[in-house]
């Protein structure tokens, strides 16, 4: 199975035994196409975008903390062991696909956006991503031009923001003597 | 030693007309035994008799809880011996309302007009921790506690509570509502 | 704003099927419009099935327009239930953050339980071992009896077959009485650690398990008696909410659905996870897709699951004083005797307690074969001891966005009978 061919490839990474295909946004509809009909990939398991608004904000802890300090009370302040990968841009959208054949193969596409991005919708290619898409449009805000129904559909119609993004607080309400949670 | 009749305070047609003999009825029980043979109560204790062996949920089961809540109408925790199998659809013929499951925000909208279509005397039964008080979910969705939007008489914690646990809530109910106590909807401190 | 590409190849647009002979509505694949021809006419009454409703199962509201008791639109608002999982995992840690997946499916609570510790486990490169694999499948398949046992409780009581309701729950009891004997809890058991499991299985397990075992084929004669043969159940069943194959994979639908349209694919013999490859056990298939196909599948899959159950059992005799748990004390909790005397198994159990163990940046995609279809979870990890983003794909999600192209020409009573055989579970599709 070669995913070089996959219009708007751009690179390919293997990983806990799942292989990502990184594609280029704007081709994303070609290439989902090409998924579909070439490598036969007719099963969309999935559609997920994620936020990745605060990645590089992690840093190494050292001995006795993070530059910014450490707080004895919040034992997660400590910092990590290893600086993640950084991110090329803030979102990611990632399509989970499944091949109905022997050996269940599976790949996930990716795409990276910045805020405001709009994706192509895949609706015409796998039905079952209208309600993903709206999903993800409601929760993290990400646009997809060419969707025929594009509105909110876990949240109020007049909810204001998308909760899923890392800007947005947790919300619910105070509680006694635990800050943080 | 019997209590009479005018022991109790009731005044009977033999007192009011002293010279008038037993009536049919007294003379067929025995005229001594017609007090052993009355059973004495007062309207308002009668009424709350009737109202506690036979108050009808409504069918609001939202999330785990209802699973819970199903389980009680089976044959191992029977809600039928109290009366309260015949889970009503509709709110207008249902006397209590057991919340059970998280309420969203979405939700608290259909929650407030269905307690609002039921009619008094009515009650709400928060089941589970969810419903209590929005539970493990502190965020932006969930309604901390269903008591910002309705008047709760009886909260039910654990995740999900046993049935027997949510049996024992409902004979709670049954008990305050029998000694007296006014539901939730009649005290002023409560959202109403 | 960026340039629409070259259209180098004819691709279906949308607002028309995907392919030729597809039942799924053109311009909304999930909005059954009503034709214009009956638009025109005053005929058409839409009726709210709204959130609160008996026969739609947990929050589900449905618009439906009606010409006389045809069904010729519908769309399905969903959202009720939304209660924000995935933004209240990133916030706990790894371990506390286990308690959530059950809430998610909670009719299939152990399943979705188990997707996200496979996740969890897949990050770390843990090995778990056998006694926990195969333990994890025995109470995966008493999860899917009791999954499929709710279905069909609810699903013959909104049709009118009301003792079913409480035949199902009669054996229902007994599952739960044994889950609550090893896990400590009747449902949301929070018993998966990354690892393995929290706890040994207690000695009385066995033959009560067995005693089950043996007991629920004469309760499957029971529920098969009932209602195979009753005409009213067949004819409210048969030929009723067609899918096709070919529709049903376009709409992303999985397990039972998927293959009572005559798809042959379960994710536990094609893509094998915990130990189901070592387990004989038949996948069920019916070719008639439609409501009473699709209960047939699930009546033999509790008969299947039966049969899992008594090869683990069989196994799960064997492996009596293995461990339950892996031996990894960086992420598992070290065994409490040892706290008295090691001091490195204080500080771990201390970090591992108040701090959380780490699990290295990556991210994964596992799907198992829940009871209503793929059940998966994207797991993206910076490193770190909380989740960054935790994403569920509810089977019910997708199936409820079948609901416009199963409901082409039906009534409204077997509108019910419908969404009841496509067991959507809203905390699932909401999350």
């Amino acid at each position: 199975m070669s995913f070089e061919a996959i219009p708007g490839f751009v690179e390919l990474k293997e990983g806990h035994g799942e292989t990502t295909v990184v594609v280029e946004r704007e081709q994303i509809l070609d290439a989902c196409l090409y998924a579909r009909d070439e490598l036969g990939f007719r099963f969309l398991a999935d559609l997920v975008a994620t936020d990745y608004l605060g990645w590089d904000a992690h840093t190494v802890s050292g001995y006795i903390g993070t530059p910014a300090g450490r707080d004895l009370n919040h034992p997660m302040t400590q910092g990590f062991q290893a600086v993640p990968q950084p991110k090329p841009k803030r979102f990611s959208v990632s399509y989970h696909l499944l091949a109905l054949q022997h050996g269940a193969p599976r790949v996930r596409l990716q795409c990276w956006l910045d805020d405001g991005d709009p994706v192509q919708s895949v609706v015409s290619v796998w039905p079952t991503a209208d309600w993903h898409e709206r999903e993800q449009f409601d929760l993290m805000g990400i646009e997809f031009t060419g969707h025929p129904n594009l509105t909110r559909i876990l949240l109020e119609d007049d909810w204001d923001g998308h909760p899923l993004r890392k800007d947005y607080p947790i919300g619910g309400e105070p509680v006694r003597f635990s800050d943080a949670e | 030693m019997v209590k009479r009749l005018r022991d109790y305070g009731l005044q009977s047609e033999r007192l009011l007309w002293p010279t008038k003999g037993p009536s049919r009825f007294e003379e067929e029980l025995g005229v001594e035994e017609l007090e052993q043979a009355l059973g004495l109560t007062t309207l308002d204790k009668a009424v709350r008799w009737a109202q506690t062996k036979s108050m009808w949920p409504d069918t609001f089961g939202l999330a785990c809880c209802a699973i819970e809540m199903m389980s009680i109408v089976g044959a191992r925790y029977d809600l039928a011996r109290f009366g309260m199998e015949a889970f009503r659809s509709s709110p207008r013929q249902a006397d209590l309302l057991i919340v059970s499951g998280r309420v969203s925000h979405k939700m608290a909208a259909p929650l407030r007009q269905i307690y609002d279509q039921m009619l008094e005397p009515k009650w709400v039964i928060a089941m589970g921790a969810c419903a209590s008080s929005g539970g493990m979910f502190n965020n932006y969705a969930i309604l901390q506690g269903v008591d910002r939007i309705v008047p709760v008489d009886i909260y039910i914690p654990f995740c999900p509570p046993r049935p027997e646990a949510l049996m024992e809530g409902i004979i709670r109910l049954h008990e305050a509502h029998q000694a007296g106590v006014p539901g939730a909807y009649e005290r002023r401190e409560v959202a109403t | 704003m960026t340039i629409a590409p070259e259209r180098t190849r004819a691709w279906p647009l949308v607002g028309e099927p995907p392919y030729e002979g597809s039942r799924i509505p053109a311009r909304v694949p999930t909005i059954l419009d009503v034709p214009p021809a009956l638009r025109e006419t005053d005929d058409i009454l839409q009726v709210n099935f709204g959130p609160n409703h008996p026969s739609t199962h947990g929050v589900l509201r449905l618009i439906v327009d009606l010409d006389g008791e045809r069904v010729v639109g519908i769309s399905a608002v969903i959202g009720y239930l939304h209660t924000g999982f995935e933004k209240n995992m990133e916030q706990k840690t790894w371990w506390k953050a286990i308690t959530y997946p059950s809430r998610v499916d909670y009719v299939s609570y152990q399943n979705n339980e188990l997707v996200f510790v496979l996740a969890i486990e897949k990050l770390l490169e843990l090995e778990v071992p056998e006694k926990a694999t195969w333990m994890r499948m025995l109470l995966c398949e008493l999860n899917r009896l009791h999954s499929h046992l709710v279905f069909l409780g609810t699903a013959a009581l909104e049709l009118g077959a009301i003792s079913m309701f409480w035949y199902c729950f009669r054996e229902r009891e007994t599952i739960l009485d044994l889950v609550e004997q090893v896990c400590g809890q009747r449902m949301h058991t929070r018993y998966f650690q990354a690892g393995g499991l929290a706890e040994d299985i207690p000695s009385g397990f066995f033959p009560e398990c067995h005693a089950f075992v043996d007991w629920m084929p004469h309760a499957l004669d029971d529920y098969l008696t009932l209602l195979d043969r009753n005409q009213i159940w067949l004819k409210r069943t048969k030929g009723v909410g067609l899918l096709s194959a070919e529709d049903a994979i376009a709409l992303g639908q999985s397990g039972p659905v998927l293959r009572g349209s005559g798809v042959d694919w379960d994710l536990r013999r094609d893509s094998p996870y915990l130990a189901y490859d070592q387990v004989d056990f038949r996948v069920p298939v019916y070719t008639g897709c439609d409501v009473y196909d699709r209960y047939r599948v699930r009546m033999d899959e509790m008969a299947e699951s039966t049969k899992i159950v008594r090869q683990c059992l069989d196994k799960l005799e064997r492996m009596e004083g293995q461990p339950w748990i892996a031996d990894d004390r960086k992420v598992v909790l070290p065994p409490r005797e040892e706290l008295h005397t090691s001091m490195e198994s204080l500080i771990h159990h201390f970090k591992i307690v108040t701090e959380g163990y780490r699990v290295p940046e990556g991210e994964v995609y596992v799907a198992i074969e829940s009871p209503r279809g793929e059940s998966g979870v994207y797991v993206v990890s910076d490193g770190g001891p909380k989740p960054w983003r935790v994403h569920f794909r509810a089977p019910s999600f997708a199936a409820l966005g079948a609901t416009a192209t199963c409901v082409q020409d039906v009534l409204i009573a077997d509108l019910i009978a419908i969404v009841g055989s496509l067991d959507a579970v809203m905390g699932d599709t909401d999350r």
